[in-house]
Parts: structure tokens; C-alpha cells; sequence
């Protein structure tokens, strides 16, 4: 089924087809409209105070000079907002502004809304804030050491616990030691994945209107106010629920608007101070007020990938079949939970496809440290081992003189099946990734046969499509959508879906086009407004296509049956033989008898009334196993990656040149074969970015102030330009999943967690060299580069194929 | 940014008239420095006086062996000019890889040297090509120009017109850019005059220096094979989360003998 990239040939007229993005021509030529640019009457523009220490406690604030000045209409403290929130219903530990204590440097501490920016920021400066300075903890293994004779990052749940402890998870299948310690060969190894941020392009941006009275009028005379708030965020709806609880305001009378969202990646996906501090400050000014994150801000607000420290051991047998896993994990949250406690479960439950594990522990713990909080990017939570683990597969091919392709098509899990951790798996096209990336990067005659300098690596990966669980427990649906047509033809999608430019509205609107055989351009989707959409959870964990589109599916079919039905009492037809497509309603047995979709609905109208449908989609709930956190992973459906990167070392400099990298992705069906591209291509580079450039460094105390991070801007943090980015090949692979929309899965993650393994192994088989922490900068490589001359292992290595598994007592390969 | 009084004269006296007559006044040429100092109000200067719209800072010249640049030409129109590429190609070629096009059409071989970046590009062509900074009221060798970072024996009021650069027997410009902003981690341009090679490093240090050693190394075996295992002292280089002092010292004489590969 594999068509890579080319139109293959299906029952469904727009589905499958390159088509443009419906809000594609409005961004690219300026008109569309982002949070930053609404502006209202008399609307006042706020700014942050925020901590200069990363751990200390907020003795007293002094806002009288600041509420003082000329322009400035309100001032608020975290005492305006005592109240705790949190994106995971269970570990709630951050307030809008610290309320007495400072966790981080960029804390938020007092906010201003004042008539321009500029006096904003003249009002910060007034505002004195007396702090009492307290150890800070950078490092997770000491923060892990801590013994209570200072304060702990957060106050400990009991009395005994070290509070610097979000989360531990210790999950354990099989018989892992047994298996370990029977395995002709096991490779042991110790990796450092580098934490990175999201860098969308888009800032943070939020705007607050409190209306007093709102216009309503309760029974008992009394008139409540209603909040609305825009802001640039991916998950609207638990925005929603925060707001009213944190600011005591009825959800009812909380609206939250979702302009389109500049890029988030998981940047935005849960509520952040300026969200409340614009609701507040409008709330004490009577006016609108907007605050826009500076980009240094946006470094502070982080929520980026965690950075990991791994040690794996991993073993097969001599025939190259995996045996065991075990893993120990320790992950550097920073300052506040997040979403930490589904990372913890993510760093271990995401690793068990597709590669069959017969035995599969790990041990998995989440610090704080005064650092900026890391939450969910791209890939959460399991980008960081899958690095690792595609390493270690590596190692263990070569010490099994292997292919290492090959390693990885003799420990496929195979579809429909459980993993080892009890996931249901369904659909899986990692097989054919394997196979185009093979065959486009003529792996068989290059692999192992590139000059010195010169590698191929290989990598696959699984990721979810959404998750069975949301975030808060609840019963109901995942996604919703309303449609209606109207007389002229059109139809209108009402949808919750977050559309943060990966095109969810075209996602829906293809849909509406194709069950009801309207022109693309008949379809308008009406988004982002929680007053009249109906919900959908956010947009995270590649959930939005398979969950969303399924609901429009369910939504759209229903109006369609009641369009066929008309039609076909019409024309004294079986409802079943009436088509609609391309603008038409059409007789099956005879397309020459054909009328107007417009037509078509008119008549429906007539018959029905006026014509409206709902749908819903929710995630099956029965397939997981019995264990704590073992819904944790539990999706839908997987989705299945393989890359290969060839690089160019520059053994002088150190310098990685990836030269192509080769994306092959299984994502169920491309509903739109070029924004799966996009996607493909989107992932591939961000995980190259990561691999070679991406680095959170903070001052320490003889370089500044401790705890300041040292790049907080595009010039000093790297991601790659256009210039730097590597020649990317997509090749999408379609396993038609039983249960999404016409098949699809996701897309949007999944192809970014092979590139960094990828690099890597290319990296050794360029120059023998293992890079086992990111990431691969000149200076890093050149390290790696020289400790390799010295040792004089600075060499091509051999692949020897045939030469079969060691025979003697499995040695540890030590990892760095 | 602060408010500031924008001038734009149309000569090098007017314009040391109107900064001698305006307080707080400073010299502006393609403004790729000063402009971003201000935005972060490191720099907040009453007035700028502009110097792109004085046609004596303008134009290229031949002039017996040398080659004279007019300081107010952009890092593009030296990267494209024929004289240049003809007479001294690897000053063309170090022109072109400054910054990105933008920077290249804005920026100035004459607000480059004044400003004194130690990552600049500039500093490495004129010490190595042993050039002189020629002003309205002297002229200056290239090597007691450059005294450290952002340090020059310029007067507060006095303007670069031109730089002559002798035209070499050959010579070759390697750096290893900030991935960011191409400014020299590590930058080395060699020129050679018959026995005379010139080894200049920027990028590394606190300000441009000569690698004597590599000159010594050159003198008496012109190939990059003479600095085979050469490099500099790490002790006094820059660093930073780029690069180590230690790697810096590396890049340097890789980038030498890339230099000397390129001179041909």
C-alpha cells in the first residue's frame, strides 16, 4: 500500500488529493489575523515583572510608585490570584504571578497594564520587590540528593518526601533480568538528550475584556460579568476551565476566542500567566488589555522538551532477536510540573513498538530544578529515548555483525497486536517505511561503502494518534462538530479543533467537501470560539485529525443521509443510489440525471426543516492493561516511522553536514498528501535541529547571574534557517487504519523522533565515531573527534555480515 | 529605543561640523552595530550623523599596486566589483561572506573598521594585506589601527575616507562563521608578498592578531602542509558558548591552512 508520496488511486474524490490550505492564502499574503493583531477601543498594554533570582522567597512588593504613574491603570500581584493551576488535574503547583516564592529566573511576580508598553515598562521598574535569596538547584541529580536543609523546590506532599521529586515511575514486564543475563549479547549505554524549546514563530499574545454586567441580567437582579479572553493558545478549552476557576468567574460566562495561532508545537498547550493577568487586569480597568510576550519571554515560559539522562541495557540473541530492555531515566523538569507527570509515564511506556521487547523495565524520574519548566514538544516525552534506544540497536547490530536495517525487520512487532506494556497496536506500515528508506537512499550498496567522512544511519520510531484518556477524567466526547447547509449550497463546519497552522480547518473542510459533494470553496469553517463551537480537547498529541475528523465524518453523514433521502423521493430513487460530488447530486445507475447540491438541499430543507447535524468522536476505552499508568500510551492508533541521514563529517572541525535525510512515515491515509509532506518535512527538521544545534545553557554564578539563561533569543539560541537545512525526501506510507477518518493517523510528530538517532548512527558510520549526547555541534564532535585519534579507533567501520554473534560471554560495551 | 536626531550631510566637513555642534552626537555609517545597540538602548546617542550620503567616501581605485577602497562602500559592492576580485580576490571573497545580503548591503568596509569587532572580517584582511586606514586628517597602519576590542587610536570626530590595501602575490580568507550571524568564530587571512607572508587571525582573540609562528612556518615552505600539528596558544582566546578558547586555538590553524590552500 505504500505509494510514496504518488496520488493512489481510491473510492474518494477530494480525499487523497493535493489541495491548497483553506486559510493558506490569507497567511501568505498578510491578511490573516493573529492575536497581536486585534486591537480595540481603548485597549491598554501590559507587561510582566519578573523574578531576577531562580529560587527565592517574595518578602514584600511595593507597587504604590508604579499604580502612581502617569498612563498606568492597574497593577496586580500573585496575592490577586491565589489560586493554584495546573495543566494535569493532579499536580496543580503554579500560580498566575508567585504568589511567595520565585522558582526560576522569569518568574512572573506583578503585572501592569498601563496605555502603551512603553510606560508599562516604565511602571516595572517602579515596582520594588524585597526577595530573600535561597540556594537554587541546577543540577537533577543533586536536586535528587536534596535532604530538606534547604527548601525544596515545592513543599513536599509528605513530610518524608524529597518535594523535588515531580513524579517516579518503575514499570517492569517480563522477565527482564532472566532474559538480560541469557542474552548472547547485551550493550549498555549512557546518553544525554540536550532540552530544546519550541521557537514558533508566533509569541505568546493574549488579550482580556471584562464586561461588568455582560448584558445579562440574572433572576435575583444581581448582573454578572463576563470574561472574554483571545489568546494564541492550542488548548482553548482547558484555557476555558482554568480562567473560571483561578479568576472565580462562572465557565459559563468565561469565552475564549482562538485567533490563528502563529506555530506552537506544544508551546502553547496550557494556560500561562499572561492569560490571567490580562483577564485581571481588565477585570480592575474596565478596559481591554493585551499583553504580547517578548521573545525573551517566550524563552522563560519554556514548557520545551526535558532534557534526559538515560542509561539503557539492551540484549538479543545471537541471531539478532531482542531479548531484554531495562532503562533508567532521570529527567530535569525545571521549576513547575506541566504536563511532567505524562512525561515521566511517556519516557518509558512510548518504546514498545515497533520493535517486539520480550522483557522491558524502566525507571523513570522527574526533578524540579530552578530552571524555566519543560513540558510537552513535539514528540513528548519520547523523542529523548527513542534517541537512545535507536542507538543502542546500533551498537547491538554491529556487535551482532548485522545489517542494521535488517535488526530492525527481524524484531518487527507486527500489526494488529499488543505491545509488551499491553498497548493495543492496529494498523502498522513500518515495514514499508523500512523498505523506501532502504531503497531511496540505495542503502544496500552505500551502507558501510561511503568513503572515510562519509555515513548512512537508519532509525524507525512509533508514535500515538491522541490519547484514550484526556486530561481530566470525564466521559464525554474527545471531539465534536456541528454543520449545517443553507439554501445557497454552502456548508458551515462549527469546530473546537485548535488550528495552530498544521490545518486542521482544511483538515475538516475536505471532509465537509467530500461526504457532501460540495465545491471546497462552499465550505466555510467557523473555529476558535468557545461561546459557539463545540468542544474539542486541544491541539496535542497528534489527536486532531483521527479525533476531529472522525467527528465531521459522523456529523457530515448524517446531513448527507438526509440529503439522499430527499433527493431520492424526489427522483422515486433508492436513497442509497443518490451520489454527491462535485458540486452535484448524481443517480448512480445513471450520473445523467443530476441536480445542484444546492438543489439537493432545498429539497432536504423542505422535507426536514432546517438542516443541522452533530457529531462526536471518543477513544475506545477497554484496551490497556491492568496496571497503574497503564492507560498511559494507550491511542487509538500508532503511526510508524523510518529515516535514514547521510552525513559529511569534516574530521578537522568537527562539523556535520547532513546531507539528505530520507523520510518514509506511515500515517494510516494522507488525507492530503502535501500537508503530510509539510509535516514530514517539518519533523525531519526540527529533530535535525535538535540533533546538531539546539542547546539550553544557563549561567552559572562565575558567569553571571546563576540560573539566567545564557540564549534567550533567536540570534544566540541556533535553529536551523532555510540555508542550514538539509535536502528532505518524504515518502508517506498508507496502512489504511481501521479506525481513522478514510484511514489516516497522525502526522505531525512521529516522523521527527528517527532523525536524531539517524544522525548519530551516520555519524558512526562515517567516522566510528559514537555521539551519545546531544547535541553534535563542531565543538562537541571535535571532542568526540580527538578522544577517537587518541584511542586510535578513528576509523570506517566494518560491516562483516555473516560473521555471526559473538560466542564468548556477552561483554558491556560501555556507552560513552 | 530612545529618541534620537537623525542628520544626513552631504560632505565630511559638514558632517564633523554638525557633530562637533551637536552634543551627544555620534558617527553613523551602514549603522549594523549602532543600530542594534540602541534597540537594546546599550547605545542612546542625542543625534546620528549619518555618512551614507557623502559621495568622497565612495569609489574604488587602482593606484600603483594598491588598491583603494572608499570606506563608505558596502561589504556588497566590494564582494561584487570587478577591481577587487581582479586585484586582491579574497578580499572580494571576505566581503561576501560578512553577515547575510541585508547586513552586506547596509554595512561598510569604513564603519567596519572603525567599530573594530573583534569577530569582524575586516580587522584579518588589513593586517594580513598590511594596509593603511586612511582618515580626513592622516593615515594609519593596519596593525596600530586595531588596539584590542572595539579599541581605535580614531578621534572622536574623525571619519575613515579610504583604505588601501597593496595588492599581494596571493592571498586566502578561511573562517568558521557564528552559524548566526557569520561573524568569525575563528577567522585567518594569509597573504603573501614573495619571502613575506602575513598570518592574520580574527574571531579568536580579544582583537585581530598575527600568528607569527604560522609566518615563520609559511616563510620558508609557502603550503598548508608547513602548519601541519601548528597551532596557536589557547591562552587570551575568547570563550564561549560557541567555542572554547582550547577549540578556538584548533580552528585557528585549520583555518590557516585552508587560507593557504586558498590562496592557489
Amino acid at each position: 500500500m505504500s505509494n510514496n508520496g504518488r496520488k493512489i488511486k481510491s473510492d474518494w474524490n477530494l480525499i487523497g488529493t493535493p489541495m491548497r490550505k483553506v486559510e493558506g492564502l490569507d497567511k501568505s499574503t498578510g491578511r490573516a489575523l493573529y492575536t497581536d493583531d486585534l486591537v480595540f477601543p481603548g485597549m491598554l498594554h501590559g507587561k510582566i515583572l519578573r523574578s531576577p533570582h531562580p529560587h527565592a522567597r517574595i518578602v514584600s512588593i511595593d507597587t504604590s510608585s508604579a499604580e502612581a504613574l502617569d498612563g498606568v491603570h492597574g497593577v496586580v500581584t500573585g496575592q490577586d490570584m491565589p489560586t493554584t493551576y495546573g495543566i494535569i488535574p493532579w499536580t496543580p503547583d503554579e500560580y498566575p504571578l508567585c504568589v511567595d516564592r520565585v522558582r526560576y529566573v522569569g518568574d512572573g511576580v506583578a503585572a501592569v497594564a498601563a496605555v502603551d508598553e512603553d510606560t508599562a515598562l516604565r511602571a516595572l521598574e517602579l515596582i520594588e520587590v524585597e526577595y530573600e535569596e535561597l540556594p537554587a538547584f541546577f543540577d537533577p541529580f543533586e536536586a535528587l540528593e536534596a535532604d530538606g536543609s534547604t527548601p525544596y523546590v515545592h513543599e513536599p506532599k509528605k513530610a518524608d518526601w524529597n518535594g523535588n521529586v515531580t513524579k517516579k515511575v518503575h514499570l517492569e514486564f517480563g522477565e527482564v533480568d532472566e532474559l538480560m543475563d541469557g542474552s548472547d549479547a547485551v550493550v549498555e549505554g549512557e546518553y544525554f538528550f540536550e532540552g530544546s524549546t519550541h521557537t514558533a514563530i508566533e509569541p505568546h499574545c493574549a488579550i482580556g475584556l471584562w464586561q461588568a454586567g455582560g448584558g445579562f441580567q440574572r433572576q435575583d437582579g444581581e448582573s454578572s460579568g463576563k470574561l472574554t479572553v483571545w489568546s494564541a493558545t492550542q488548548v482553548p478549552h482547558y484555557l476555558h476551565r482554568e480562567l473560571a476557576r483561578v479568576l472565580e468567574v462562572d465557565q459559563a460566562h468565561v469565552r475564549v476566542l482562538q485567533p490563528l495561532v502563529g506555530g506552537a508545537f506544544g508551546g502553547k498547550s496550557e494556560p500561562f500567566d499572561l492569560e490571567f493577568c490580562v483577564a485581571k487586569l481588565s477585570m480592575i480597568t474596565g478596559r481591554p488589555v493585551k499583553i504580547l510576550y517578548t521573545r525573551e519571554e517566550v524563552f522563560y515560559a519554556h514548557r520545551g522538551r526535558h532534557p534526559f539522562h538515560m542509561k539503557y541495557r539492551t540484549g538479543a540473541t545471537a541471531a539478532g532477536k531482542l531479548t531484554s530492555v531495562d532503562a533508567e531515566i532521570v529527567l530535569d523538569g525545571g521549576a513547575y510540573a506541566s504536563f511532567g507527570l505524562v512525561t515521566t509515564y511517556y519516557a518509558g511506556q512510548l518504546l514498545c513498538a515497533p520493535y517486539e521487547m520480550p522483557a522491558y523495565r524502566f525507571d523513570s524520574t522527574r526533578v524540579y530544578t530552578n530552571k524555566p519548566a519543560c513540558g510537552p514538544k513535539r514528540g513528548h516525552g519520547s523523542v529523548q529515548p527513542r534517541f537512545a534506544f535507536e542507538v543502542q540497536i546500533d551498537k547491538l547490530s554491529e556487535r551482532l555483525d548485522l545489517d542494521p536495517i535488517e535488526f530492525r525487520r527481524l524484531n518487527f512487532i507486527g500489526s494488529n497486536t499488543r505491545t509488551i506494556n499491553e498497548l493495543r497496536v492496529t494498523s502498522n506500515g513500518f515495514m514499508e517505511c523500512l523498505e523506501s528508506v532502504e531503497r531511496e537512499s540505495a542503502w544496500k550498496d552505500r551502507f558501510r561503502k561511503l568513503p572515510f567522512g562519509c555515513g548512512l544511519g537508519v532509525a524507525g520510531s512509533t508514535y500515538i494518534t491522541g490519547t484514550n484518556y484526556p486530561i481530566y477524567p470525564n466521559d464525554m466526547p474527545q471531539s465534536g462538530v456541528q454543520m449545517q447547509v443553507d439554501r445557497s449550497g454552502r456548508v458551515a463546519v462549527f469546530s473546537g479543533a485548535s488550528e495552530i497552522g498544521q490545518g486542521c480547518d482544511s483538515m475538516v473542510a475536505y471532509i465537509a467537501a467530500e461526504e457532501l459533494g460540495v465545491p471546497l470553496d462552499y465550505v466555510r469553517v467557523l473555529r476558535g470560539d468557545t461561546d459557539f463551537t463545540p468542544v474539542d480537547l486541544g491541539a496535542y498529541s497528534s489527536r486532531v485529525t483521527f479525533m476531529v475528523g472522525n467527528a465531521a465524518i459522523d456529523a457530515a453523514r448524517k446531513l448527507r443521509g438526509m440529503v439522499q433521502e430527499a433527493v431520492a423521493e424526489e427522483w422515486d430513487v433508492k436513497p442509497g443510489e443518490v451520489l454527491l460530488a462535485g458540486g452535484l447530486a448524481l443517480w448512480a445507475p445513471d450520473t445523467e440525471r443530476q441536480m445542484h447540491v444546492k438543489e439537493a438541499f432545498n429539497l432536504a430543507e423542505a422535507k426536514f426543516g432546517t438542516l443541522g447535524s452533530t457529531g462526536s468522536y471518543n477513544t475506545p476505552k477497554d484496551v490497556h492493561g491492568e496496571y497503574r499508568g497503564a492507560t498511559i500510551g494507550a491511542s487509538p492508533a500508532y503511526s510508524f516511522t523510518a529515516h535514514v541521514a547521510e552525513v559529511e563529517v569534516d574530521v578537522e572541525t568537527g562539523i556535520v553536514d547532513v546531507k539528505k535525510i530520507w523520510v518514509a512515515h506511515d500515517c494510516g491515509r494522507a488525507l492530503n498528501p502535501v500537508l503530510v509532506e509539510g509535516q514530514m518535512e517539518g519533523s525531519a527538521y526540527m529533530g535535525f535541529g535538535e540533533a546538531l544545534m539546539e542547546e539550553q545553557v544557563f549561567k552559572d554564578a562565575e558567569h553571571g547571574r546563576a540560573g539566567l539563561h545564557d540564549a534567550p533569543s533567536l540570534l544566540d539560541y541556533r535553529i536551523p534557517t532555510s540555508l542550514d537545512t538539509p535536502e528532505l525526501q518524504s515518502l508517506i506510507v498508507e496502512s489504511i487504519d481501521p479506525e481513522g477518518p478514510y484511514g489516516a493517523k497522525e502526522a505531525g510528530e512521529g516522523p521527527l523522533h528517527p532523525s536524531i538517532p539517524a544522525i548519530a548512527n551516520a555519524i558512526y558510520d562515517a567516522v566510528g565515531v559514537r555521539m551519545d549526547r546531544l547535541p553534535f555541534s563542531p565543538p562537541n564532535v571535535w571532542r568526540a573527534l580527538e578522544a577517537a585519534r587518541e584511542a586510535d579507533t578513528l576509523r570506517k567501520p566494518i560491516l562483516n555480515p555473516g560473521a555471526g554473534a559473538p560466542t564468548s560471554t556477552p561483554e558491556l560495551v560501555p556507552g560513552d | 529605543m530612545e529618541d534620537f536626531a537623525f542628520h544626513r550631510p552631504g560632505s565630511v566637513a559638514e558632517a564633523q561640523e554638525t557633530l562637533r555642534g551637536t552634543e551627544d552626537s555620534k558617527f553613523m555609517a551602514g549603522g549594523q552595530s549602532l543600530i542594534p545597540l540602541m534597540k537594546l538602548d546599550m547605545a542612546a546617542p542625542g543625534a546620528v550623523v549619518s555618512l551614507t550620503g557623502i559621495d568622497e567616501l565612495r569609489g574604488i581605485e587602482q593606484q600603483d599596486g594598491s588598491l583603494v577602497i572608499g570606506a563608505g562602500m558596502t561589504h556588497s559592492e566590494v564582494a561584487e566589483s570587478d577591481d577587487v576580485r581582479n586585484a586582491i580576490s579574497a578580499l572580494a571573497g571576505l566581503a561576501g561572506s560578512i553577515g547575510d545580503p541585508q547586513v552586506r548591503n547596509r554595512g561598510t568596509l569604513g564603519g567596519s573598521v572603525a567599530h573594530a569587532d573583534p569577530a569582524a572580517d575586516y580587522p584579518a584582511a588589513l593586517v594580513a594585506l598590511g594596509a593603511t586606514v586612511i582618515t580626513d586628517r592622516r593615515e594609519i597602519a593596519a596593525e596600530d589601527f586595531f588596539q584590542g576590542m572595539f579599541e581605535t587610536p580614531l578621534e572622536t570626530d574623525e571619519v575613515i575616507t579610504s583604505v588601501r590595501f597593496p595588492v599581494p602575490d596571493s592571498a586566502g580568507y578561511s573562517k568558521f562563521p557564528n552559524p548566526a550571524s557569520k561573524y568569525a568564530i575563528a577567522g585567518v587571512m594569509v597573504a603573501r608578498n614573495g619571502a613575506d607572508v602575513k598570518v592574520a587571525v580574527t574571531g579568536a582573540g580579544t582583537g585581530v592578531f598575527r600568528a607569527t609562528a604560522f609566518e615563520e612556518a609559511l616563510a620558508g615552505d609557502f603550503s598548508a602542509g608547513a602548519l601541519d600539528g601548528a597551532s596557536v596558544s589557547a591562552d587570551g582566546l575568547v570563550s564561549d558558548t560557541d567555542a572554547s578558547a582550547e577549540y578556538r586555538a584548533h580552528l585557528v590553524g585549520v583555518m590557516a591552512r585552508r587560507a593557504v590552500e586558498a590562496c592557489g
